[in-house]
């Protein structure tokens, strides 16, 4: 009897700490997913006023280029971008796994991008690849001569795309690198020494014994990058706000030029399901509930 | 493993990490140079300014002397004529003197320092207890809830964005600047709440039951032990989460951009700096002097608290 009532106040108590967080998440995540669902049947005006158009929305979606055309820059970005990190966050890991002088400033220094604010870090980019000013014009045109006409890579969207994915790879390699570094350091020794008395080399033994090792913390790594990238909105939009990937559509379709909120919700739902898909395997193969 | 590397093996090593922390830093430090350097230095390829200019933070930092107004002659007869109001004089004269070349860095600074602030202290206080009842209490729903959080985390911002704004507009609180920094701070607890519990959750599960347990048994409650055992021993992980928190709402700029467009005099530090890189007023060493100052607080934040949060990155969240 007496556990009983423990049981209740126990729960009581719970309910009432999870109660405000909850709340609140319900309130303007879950809720707004659903309300979602419900504009994207509408033609939503900024001020609120709403007309039903039935299907509309995702029939005018599906016969506009430009929703294709995003899907395809999209497609490119999350390739280059989860490819990049992955490699890189890798290969950063490997070698700040090794012990050399200064490794824990290198490790500390190596975090900023990841931790720097996208606003304050974009415009040293764009200075970078600035057609007049830049160092990148600089060394391709001045010192090693390889054209002969300074670029605006930023300034032409399909080069910028390149430029987007490359800040996109430096800004969000390091959390790749943390992760498969702790997973690195949980490699037993000796796996390598036994490979080592198997004959292996430096690379046999990355090939044998640490890849095989990391296999899972990689496939987490792929799948969380392709989520987030999926949603990146501002590394993109302000590096170069011409490079239209998905999220970037939709901003455009939601709140520049001709708004149509609700033409956004429908990518939005679409781009929902695809993301619920993604989440869904990341829980069954990687968390594994 | 450990065995002695050959002097050959050390140099591709050292070369190799010197390679990556330069790609790494690089950005920073040309933002750093471009800030220092004059304008006519600016096509000077070297990272070192040939003079130091520090005009663009004094101006930033409001401690420039205010410009002499330059009046037109056209417009100085105007302003001697006698039969001219003086109010009507002043704003003639504001045209030629304020010209929207004043960037208020300092106010933009503040809005985003107290946003940032308020959003961190209560998602941390929020997602402490929330956290703490689903890794220790046993209540109905609980499973759900905690791995409800994890599937919150991932639905991006961009995915609401049009259903928050509608949201915001329907209740009446786009209208007013208040209503809007309102739901503005809301939005930004929801993007950091589900991150702070994650973290703090996996991080309360570490910490020995017994302890609570002895508590309980010189006569705490368990609201009393959460607060007196619970939370001092997990002070640094709530540091760490509140910096990541106010981390968060120092860079976002998303909402920022959708919420504040016309409350100009509250918009954040994001905002505003791309607002000013778009503006007649872009001028590279102003424009990376504020980067520089927008990205210094997040520094200090991050080697303050560099010791927890990468453990607490890969163990709890991982946002990226």
């Amino acid at each position: 009897m007496a556990s009983s009532i423990l049981i209740k106040n126990e729960a009581r108590l719970g309910l009432k700490m999870v109660a405000p967080a909850i709340g609140i998440i319900g309130l303007l995540v879950i809720y707004p997913i659903l309300f979602n669902i419900y504009l994207s049947f509408f033609d939503v005006q900024l001020n609120g006023t709403k007309t039903f158009v039935g299907l509309d929305n995702y029939s005018d979606l599906l016969g506009n280029p430009r929703y294709y055309h995003s899907i395809g820059v999209s497609v490119i970005y999350l390739l280059g971008t989860v490819i990049g990190t992955t490699v890189l966050g890798l290969a950063a890991a490997v070698l700040m796994n090794q012990e050399f002088h200064f490794r824990n400033i290198a490790r500390g220094l190596i975090l900023l991008p990841y931790f720097a604010p996208v606003i304050s870090v974009v415009f040293g980019w764009q200075f970078i690849f600035d057609p007049v000013n830049g160092i990148y014009n600089h060394v391709v045109v001045d010192v090693l001569h390889l054209t002969d006409t300074r670029e605006n890579l930023i300034g032409n969207p399909d080069s910028a795309l390149f430029v987007v994915i490359l800040f996109d790879i430096w800004k969000h390699f390091p959390i790749a690198y943390l992760l498969l570094l702790a997973k690195l350091q949980s490699v037993p020794k000796d796996l390598y020494e036994a490979a080592a008395i198997d004959g292996q080399n430096a690379w046999g033994r990355f090939w044998h014994v640490t890849l095989p090792e990391l296999k899972f913390v990689i496939a987490t790594v792929v799948l969380l990058r392709i989520i987030w990238n999926l949603n990146r909105f501002e590394d993109v939009y302000l590096l170069a706000p011409n490079v239209e990937t998905l999220p970037i559509f939709t901003y455009y379709q939601a709140f520049a030029g001709i708004v149509d909120q609700g033409g956004a919700a429908a990518i939005s739902v679409i781009q929902l399901l695809v993301l619920v898909g993604l989440i869904w395997l990341y829980v069954r193969k990687v968390l594994k509930w | 493993m450990m065995n002695k590397r050959t002097p050959i093996q050390s140099v591709i090593l050292y070369t190799l990490v010197l390679a990556l922390v330069i790609f790494c830093v690089f950005p920073f430090l040309q933002i750093l140079s471009t800030s220092l350097k004059h304008p006519i230095d600016w096509g000077n390829p070297s990272l070192i300014p040939r003079v130091l200019h520090l005009d663009a933070y004094k101006e930033l930092l409001g401690l420039m002397p205010a410009k002499e107004v330059d009046v037109p002659a056209s417009i100085q007869r105007l302003l001697d004529n006698p039969a001219l109001s003086a109010e009507k004089k002043q704003a003639l004269l504001d045209k030629f003197t304020s010209g929207g070349d004043v960037f208020p860095f300092g106010r933009y600074m503040f809005n985003t320092f107290t946003i940032s602030l308020i959003t961190g202290i209560c998602s941390t206080f929020l997602a402490s207890l929330a956290a703490y009842a689903i890794a220790r209490l046993r209540f109905p729903a609980q499973s759900l809830m905690a791995n409800g959080v994890l599937f919150v985390y991932m639905v991006g911002g961009v995915l609401l964005m049009v259903p928050l704004y509608q949201m915001s507009v329907n209740v009446g609180l786009a209208s007013s600047a208040s209503g809007t920094i309102l739901s503005l701070f809301l939005i930004y607890l929801i993007q950091t709440l589900p991150v702070a519990m994650y973290m703090l959750g996996n991080y309360f599960r570490t910490i020995p039951f017994s302890l609570e347990e002895a508590a309980m048994m010189d006569g705490c409650s368990r609201v009393e032990a959460f607060w007196r055992i619970i939370l001092p021993l997990s002070k640094p992980m709530l540091f760490t989460v509140f910096i990541y928190c106010f981390v968060i709402a120092w860079n976002e700029y998303l909402f920022a951009s959708v919420f504040l467009k016309q409350y100009q005099d509250f918009q954040t530090l994001p905002l505003a700096l791309q607002t000013l890189f778009t503006s007649k007023n872009a001028i590279w060493d102003r424009i990376m002097a504020a980067s520089m100052l927008t990205l210094l607080p997040v520094i200090i934040c991050f080697m303050l608290a560099n010791k927890h949060l990468s453990g607490g990155l890969t163990d709890g969240g991982v946002k990226g």
